[in-house]
C-alpha cells in the first residue's frame, strides 16, 4: 500500500482521511488494478481474510478465491475488458472467499470500476454473511421439521387463492389425492379434487368464508374425490391468509381424512343399536355396578326388565336386594353375593324380582367380580336376563312330562289289566265261596257250634283285605301326582311291585322270579316312576316272552350294586331284539305291539335319566334280552 | 270192580279259591279232593274213578286246557267244569268245544256251581253206564262166528235175506238161519235193537 499511491481516491481529501474512512468500514474493501492485482487491502478486509495488508498487496485477487472461482476470475476480467460485458458489476452477489489458512466463508460482494481509472481498476466491497446463512439455514430445517410433523400426523395442508387455485400442498395431501405436487399446483382445487356433485355448493362455501370476518379456525366435514375416483371424507380446518393490510388472499385449510373413522363409528353406532335391539329381544340387561360407589352402568334393558323409570339410574346393590329382590329371595341373593364378594368373585343366580306395579318375574343374573382400576372399589359386571317365559315353558314342559308319565302308567296298567282283574277276582271268589259255605253249614245243622264257623270267617277276613292291598297299590300307582322323591330301598321296592307284576305274569304262564343282591344302596327317586319303568320293562319281557313259544317261559328280575350305584335288571330268556328295531327301541311312538302305544320305553327312559340314571339293553348270555337301568346312590349315602 | 262213591275234583291254583271249595262241596256232602296244580292231578289220575272235575281254566304251568287235552288224548272222560275269570270267555268257548260240560265264572253262586256239579256227576254216570253196556255189547259180539259176524254187517246195512245170499253165494235158507243165531246170541229183540247195539259198539271210547 505504502509504494502504490491509490489514484481511485478523490482529490482534495487527504490520503489519511481516506485511510481512516477505509479503515472504518466494516466490509472488507479491496482494490484491484487492471492485471487482477491486489492495490488497496483495508482492516476489515485483514481482519476477514487474516492477510496483512502487506503481504497481499501486489499479489492476484485470485489468492483470495478457492476454487472453482479462482480459475473462472480471469476468464471473467478478460471478458470485461474485451467486451464490457459484467456478470457482476453493478450488482451484489453471493461468493465464497478463502482465508489466509485455507478456510472459506460465504461473504457478499459489491464490485464497481473505479472511474476515470485507466487502465481500470475495480474496487470490491465484501460482506461476511457466515451468520446469516446459518440463520437461514436453521429455518429452513425448522419448515422441514414443521413439514414432517404435519406429514406424520397425517394431515392435508392446502392453501388455496381467492379464486380455488391451489398454492401450496403438502406431501399428505399428495398421497391421499393420489396426485404429484405438480400435478396439484395452480389448478383448481374444486374442479380436480371435488367430487362433481359437490363443487358448486364448495366454492360457495370458500367465496363465504372469504367475505366473513372469521378469525377462528372454520371446521367442516367434506367430500374430496381421489384420482383414484374413491370419495374420502376430510374434516378440514380453515383459516383465512390476509396480506400486510388484513385483506383475505386465500385459505389454508388443514384436513384430515375420517373416512375410516367415520366407518368404524358408524358400525360402532350401529352394533350399539342392534345391540340395544338384541338386549330388548333377549330380556337382557346387563350392568356394571360399583361397590360402594362409583359410575355404574345400567344397559336400557336392565330398565325394561325390572319395570322401572331409566331416568331414575342404576341403584346400589344393597338397594336392589332390599327393594327389587322378591322378600322370599332376599335372604339367598344375599348370601351368594357375600360368597362371591368374599371367595369365588363370581355370580350365577336365578331369583325372583318384584316391579313396581307388584308383579313379578324370574331373572337369572351371571356377573364378575373384580376391583375397579383406581383400586377404591369393586365392580360387579354382569348381565340380568328376564328368564320368566322360559320357566313357565319349562314348567308346562315338567307338567306334560307328567302327564305323559301318568298316560303311560294308565297305559302299563291297561296292558296288565287281565292279570290284575284276575287278582282281584280270586280272594273275591273265595270270600263268596266262603260266605255261602258257612250259610249252607248253619242251615245244614241249626243251633250247631259256631266254633266251626271261625275259620270260613277268618279267611274271609284274611282275603278282603288281601283284595283291598291289591287295589291299594293299584290306586297309588295310576294316581294322577306330582314327582315326589324320597329315599327309596330298591328291594323294598321291587317286592312291593310283585303284587302288581305278578299276577300279569301268571295270566301268560309266565314265572316271575325275583333274585335280590342281599343289600344295594338306598337311592333318591319317586318310587311310583320306578314302578312304572320297572313294570314297563316286565310288561315288555312278558310280551317277548309270549311271542317266542319255545322260549323258557321265566322272566327273573335282578338288583345288583353297581359302579353308577343299584342296577335293576328284567331278564328275558325270549328271541332278542333285531338290530332294526334295537334303533329304534327309544323313540316315541314306535311299537312291535298291535295294541301298543310306542311309549312306554320312551317314557321309561325320560324318567331314567330325570333321576341321572341311565336305562339300556344287553344281550341275556343264555339268550334272550336283558333291558337294565341304574339309579346314583345318595350322595354320602 | 270196586264201586267208590263219585268225587269232585277240584284244581285250582289258589289256596284260598281251593280251600273254600273244599269247604263248601263238603258242606252239601259232596266228597272232594283238591290239586294245586294240573300236573298233581294227572299224576294221581284214575280212570275207574268215578266223579268230575272243577278245573281252574288259568293256571301257571300246564293250564285248565292243556290239562283237558291230555285227558282227551288217553281217552279219559271224566266230566270237567271250568271256573273262569271275566276275560276268559274265548277260552271257555274252547274248552266246550272239546267237550267240557260247562264253565262258571269267578265269583259264583254256590248253588249255580252245586247245579254244575250235578249235572257233571249225572253225566259221569251216564258215561260209565254205556260204557258198561257197551262192553256187554262188545263181549256179545265176540260170540259170533266169522259167518254170523258177516251176515251182522249185512243186516245191520239194511240189506235182504235174499241179497245178502246173493253175496254171500249161500242159500236164502242159510241166511235166514244165520240171522236167527245172530239174534239170539245178540239177545236182540227185534231188528231195530239189532242196529241200536251196533251203532253202540263202533262208539269211540
Amino acid at each position: 500500500m505504502d509504494n502504490n499511491a491509490d489514484p481511485v481516491l478523490p482529490a482534495g481529501r487527504s490520503e489519511n482521511e481516506l485511510r481512516a474512512l477505509l479503515d472504518a468500514a466494516v466490509d472488507g474493501v479491496i482494490v484491484i488494478d487492471h492485471e487482477g492485482r491486489i492495490a488497496t487491502f483495508n482492516r476489515a478486509a485483514e481482519r476477514l481474510f487474516g492477510y496483512r495488508a502487506a503481504e497481499i498487496i501486489g499479489q492476484p485477487v485470485t489468492a483470495l478465491m478457492p476454487e472453482p472461482y479462482r480459475s473462472a476470475h480471469d476468464g471473467y476480467m478478460h471478458k470485461y475488458l474485451q467486451t464490457g460485458q459484467a456478470h457482476i458489476i453493478g450488482v451484489g452477489r453471493e461468493i465464497v472467499a478463502q482465508r489466509r489458512d485455507g478456510t472459506v466463508f460465504p461473504a457478499s460482494l459489491a464490485v464497481g470500476e473505479v472511474p476515470g481509472s485507466q487502465p481500470p481498476r475495480f474496487v470490491g466491497f465484501l460482506h461476511d454473511i457466515s451468520s446469516r446463512k446459518l440463520a437461514v439455514e436453521a429455518l429452513r430445517r425448522e419448515r422441514d421439521r414443521a413439514q414432517s410433523y404435519l406429514d406424520l400426523a397425517q394431515v392435508i395442508l392446502v392453501a388455496l387463492d381467492q379464486a380455488g387455485r391451489i398454492e401450496l400442498i403438502n406431501r399428505k395431501g399428495c398421497e391421499i389425492l393420489g396426485y404429484t405436487e405438480t400435478e396439484l399446483i395452480g389448478r383448481d382445487w374444486f374442479e380436480q379434487c371435488v367430487p362433481e356433485g359437490r363443487r358448486e355448493e364448495a366454492r360457495a362455501r370458500l367465496r363465504a368464508f372469504l367475505g366473513s370476518t372469521a378469525t377462528q379456525p372454520d371446521y367442516v366435514e367434506a367430500t374430496v374425490v381421489t384420482r383414484g375416483s374413491e370419495i374420502k371424507l376430510v374434516a378440514w380446518r380453515e383459516i383465512l391468509i390476509r396480506d400486510e393490510v388484513g385483506a383475505p388472499i386465500g385459505v389454508l385449510s388443514s384436513g384430515e381424512d375420517v373416512t375410516e373413522r367415520r366407518r368404524s363409528e358408524q358400525a360402532l353406532t350401529r352394533s350399539e343399536s342392534m345391540l340395544r335391539a338384541a338386549q330388548a329381544i333377549a330380556k337382557l340387561g346387563n350392568y356394571e355396578v360399583y361397590v360402594p360407589a362409583g359410575p355404574s352402568f345400567w344397559s336400557e334393558q336392565m330398565y325394561g326388565i325390572l319395570g322401572s323409570d331409566p331416568a331414575d339410574g342404576p341403584i346400589p346393590v344393597d338397594e336392589f336386594v332390599a327393594r327389587i329382590v322378591h322378600p322370599d329371595d332376599r335372604e339367598r341373593v344375599q348370601r351368594e353375593l357375600a360368597r362371591a364378594f368374599n371367595e369365588t368373585g363370581r355370580l350365577d343366580l336365578e331369583f325372583r324380582i318384584v316391579r313396581p306395579d307388584g308383579s313379578s318375574r324370574e331373572v337369572h343374573s351371571l356377573a364378575q367380580i373384580q376391583p375397579s382400576a383406581d383400586g377404591e372399589s369393586l365392580v360387579i359386571s354382569g348381565t340380568l336376563h328376564d328368564i320368566t317365559e322360559r320357566k313357565l315353558a319349562e314348567e308346562e314342559l315338567r307338567q306334560g312330562q307328567e302327564r305323559l308319565t301318568h298316560v303311560g302308567r294308565l297305559s302299563t296298567m291297561g296292558e296288565m289289566a287281565t292279570g290284575l282283574a284276575h287278582e282281584i277276582n280270586q280272594p273275591l271268589t273265595a270270600i263268596a265261596t266262603y260266605a255261602q259255605a258257612a250259610v249252607r253249614m248253619i242251615d245244614a245243622a241249626p243251633g250247631a257250634d259256631p266254633s266251626e264257623l271261625r275259620e270260613p270267617l277268618v279267611q274271609i277276613t284274611t282275603q278282603a283285605l288281601r283284595a283291598g292291598e291289591v287295589i291299594r297299590r293299584l290306586r297309588a300307582f295310576v294316581k294322577n301326582r306330582a314327582t315326589r322323591t324320597e329315599t327309596v330301598d330298591m328291594n323294598r321296592l321291587i317286592e312291593d311291585l310283585r303284587v302288581l307284576a305278578e299276577p300279569d305274569a301268571r295270566v301268560n304262564d309266565v314265572r316271575l322270579v325275583v333274585a335280590l343282591a342281599p343289600a344295594v344302596p338306598a337311592v333318591s327317586a319317586d318310587p311310583v316312576q320306578i314302578q312304572q319303568v320297572l313294570l314297563n320293562l316286565i310288561r315288555n319281557a312278558i310280551d317277548a316272552t309270549l311271542e317266542a313259544p319255545a322260549a323258557p317261559r321265566e322272566i327273573q328280575v335282578t338288583s345288583a350294586q353297581s359302579a353308577d350305584g343299584v342296577e335293576v335288571a328284567v331278564v328275558d330268556r325270549a328271541g332278542g331284539i333285531a338290530p332294526e328295531i334295537a334303533a329304534n327301541l327309544f323313540n316315541p311312538f314306535y311299537t312291535t305291539k298291535a295294541a301298543g302305544t310306542g311309549l312306554g320305553l320312551a317314557i321309561s327312559r325320560s324318567i331314567i335319566r330325570a333321576h341321572r340314571g341311565k336305562l339300556g339293553h344287553r344281550p341275556t348270555p343264555e339268550g334272550g334280552t336283558t333291558f337294565y337301568f341304574t339309579l346314583p346312590p345318595l350322595p354320602g349315602g | 270192580m270196586k264201586e267208590k262213591p263219585a268225587t269232585v275234583f277240584v284244581v285250582d291254583d289258589d289256596d284260598a279259591v281251593r280251600t273254600s271249595l273244599r269247604l263248601l262241596l263238603k258242606s252239601v256232602g259232596l266228597p272232594v279232593e283238591t290239586f294245586a296244580s294240573a300236573q298233581e292231578f294227572l299224576d294221581g289220575f284214575d280212570a275207574e274213578r268215578a266223579g268230575c272235575l272243577v278245573l281252574d281254566i288259568r293256571m301257571p304251568g300246564m293250564s285248565g286246557l292243556e290239562l283237558q287235552q291230555r285227558l282227551n288224548e288217553i281217552h279219559a272222560i271224566v266230566p270237567i267244569v271250568f271256573i273262569t275269570g271275566h276275560g276268559d270267555v274265548p277260552m271257555a268257548v274252547e274248552a266246550m268245544q272239546h267237550g267240557a260240560v260247562d264253565f262258571i265264572q269267578k265269583p259264583f253262586r254256590d248253588q249255580d256251581l252245586i247245579d254244575r256239579i250235578n249235572q257233571a256227576l249225572e253225566k259221569d254216570r251216564d258215561n260209565r253206564a254205556g260204557l258198561k253196556e257197551r262192553d256187554a255189547i262188545r263181549r256179545r259180539m265176540q260170540q259170533l262166528t266169522p259167518r254170523e259176524r258177516e251176515v251182522l254187517d249185512l243186516v245191520t246195512q239194511g240189506k235182504a235175506n235174499k241179497v245178502i245170499a246173493g253175496d254171500l253165494n249161500v242159500s236164502q235158507r242159510t241166511v235166514e238161519i244165520h240171522r236167527a243165531r245172530v239174534m239170539e246170541k245178540m239177545g236182540a229183540s227185534s231188528l231195530a235193537h239189532l242196529v241200536r247195539m251196533v251203532i253202540e259198539a263202533d262208539r269211540a271210547a
